[in-house]
């Protein structure tokens, strides 16, 4: 990171805590045992990895036995979604997910498309809320699995995964759920919750990248992605990377949401205070129901990529990092209704543990100073620039 | 998106953004969009003995579009109107090395330019 440049984009990705990077560095330096084999080097590399999947399952609130080590919450989410689907035989296997969700899941499901599998998936609100009801109304016999994330990873809208989750266990349907965003955040206890599959990611919270989780509910089936070896219960085959579940061990323990999450809603609160002075500007997503490191906002009037252009001192989104190559508007705002060039004008900030309140305000006068600059130079632009008269 | 150092430049100094003023002798305009490629433009030329004297652009686009806008508008200040006539916005734009997607915006700044002699032609018959 340069000295000059403001993070606002943990959403996309944290920089690695100095106490995470201090428990990785001891491993590699002193514990590159496999963490399957049965000498010395091995079992304490295995008691390591233990120690790191109890952590994790600490602040999930699991049994450590239900969770696998993957390389992050992408493989996760295909595991989870080709896992239940292409164990169902007989019947065309039938797949429920929303509009908004991460790309992560969306592309899994078109290619289980591809593989014969039906789809369905369910719009969202325009507040960025998955109601409910539109999944229960998606429900059929043969629906295999229903997947939906916590907390959308553009907009920071939290869904209700207990009441999605209930109505799947009423119907038999199993219910996946993609946490990524939610780690220290929110307070999960995935035991006591109606999910039976649960994607979890380190690198959002100040962990390494290259690793992440699956929480797999008790008598939960999935059939292997990766073949070649015994390990996490034969469902992800591969020597453990230690010193990155170490580290994503750590930072578990450290994302402590009741510690962490007063402090990020009040930077993003100052955020939106600081950047309301700027003239039409709009929150996107439920105000009341948004995970505290998120805002997403359109500059009516601005193009986001010149926003961000810039912005070069402001380390800011368009929304996914995973879809930053992509021309196209975010999927998640046109699904909540924006027009393309609303879309298109809209920008994530996502503050994080070194994140503060100077940083804040001085980026918010940053984002206002280029939202000025570039609308002088628009200044006859017609409606439509504006996302009006479209 | 990565952008070199001249378009980085040109959408820094945005020297000739904005409007010339109202009653201006030999003032032309001119704009032109695509809504589909997100991006609005528009001239206002000062034409005195065959010469465009001054030239302001405003812009709604991406980073390329706007250095784009910048980089014809200061070629244009100083061209005879037939040179201006010629616009080859890709080629004087060569050094902000335009992704190919992008191509189409540099033809609506050539529309744009292109339509300040439509309507000055309209306005003389």
């Amino acid at each position: 990171m340069s000295d000059h440049e403001i993070y606002l984009d943990y959403a996309a990705t944290s920089p690695v805590d100095p106490e995470v990077q201090a428990a990785m560095l001891e491993c590699l330096r002193h514990e590159f045992g496999n963490p399957s084999s049965q000498h010395a080097a091995g079992r304490r590399a295995r008691r390591l990895v233990d120690a790191a999947r109890a952590a994790v399952a600490a602040r999930v609130g699991a049994a450590p036995e239900h969770l696998l080590f993957t390389s992050g919450a992408t493989e996760a989410n295909n595991l989870a979604l080709k896992g239940v689907l292409r164990r169902q035989r007989g019947a065309r296997p039938h797949l429920v997910t929303s509009r908004i969700e991460h790309k992560s899941v969306l592309d899994t499901a078109r290619a289980l498309e591809a593989d014969g599998v039906e789809v369905t998936y369910v719009d969202a609100e325009t507040d960025g809320s998955v109601d409910p009801q539109r999944v229960a109304a998606a429900l059929r016999t043969e629906t295999s699995l229903v997947s939906i994330m916590h907390v959308n990873n553009e907009t920071g809208v939290i869904q209700d995964v207990n009441a999605i989750g209930a109505l799947c266990r009423d119907r038999g349907v199993l219910f996946h759920v993609d946490a990524a965003q939610s780690v220290g955040k929110l307070a999960l206890r995935l035991a006591e919750a109606p999910i039976d599959l649960c994607s979890l990611t380190a690198h959002k919270v100040c962990g390494p990248k290259g690793v992440g989780a699956l929480y797999v509910a008790p008598r939960t089936l999935l059939a292997a992605q990766l073949h070649g070896g015994e390990q996490e219960r034969g469902l992800r085959a591969g020597t453990q990377a230690t010193h990155q579940i170490v580290g994503m061990g750590r930072a578990y323990e450290l994302a402590d949401p009741e510690l962490e999450a007063p402090r990020l809603s009040a930077l993003r609160d100052r955020l939106w205070r600081e950047l309301q002075a700027i003239p039409g500007v709009r929150q996107n997503g439920a105000a009341d129901r948004r995970a505290a490191h998120v805002l997403n906002a359109t500059f009516p009037g601005v193009d986001g990529e010149s926003l961000r252009f810039a912005l070069r001192g402001v380390a800011v989104s368009a929304g996914s990092a995973c879809a930053a190559d992509s021309p196209e508007a975010s999927h998640v705002l046109t699904g909540m209704g924006l027009s393309d060039v609303l879309a298109a004008s809209s920008l994530r900030f996502s503050v994080g543990r070194f994140t503060t309140k100077a940083e804040v305000v001085q980026a918010a006068a940053e984002v206002a100073a280029a939202v000025n600059r570039l609308r002088s130079a628009a200044k006859s632009a017609p409606a439509w620039c504006s996302g009006s008269g479209f | 998106m990565e952008y070199g150092s001249a378009t980085a430049r040109y959408f820094g100094a945005l020297d000739r953004a904005g409007e010339l003023p109202n009653g201006l002798p030999g003032l032309v305009s001119g704009e032109a969009e695509d809504r589909t490629l997100q991006v609005w433009v528009r001239y206002e030329l000062q034409l005195q003995g065959g010469i465009v004297r001054l030239a302001r652009f405003q812009v709604f686009g991406c980073p390329h579009a706007v250095a784009a806008a910048s980089k014809v508008a200061e070629w244009l200040e100083g061209r005879s109107e037939a040179e201006a006539r010629a616009l080859d916005a890709r080629a004087v734009c060569a050094e902000l090395e335009v992704p190919v997607e992008k191509l189409g915006k540099l033809v609506r700044i050539e529309d744009a330019v292109a339509a300040c002699w439509r309507i000055r032609a309209a306005g003389n018959e």
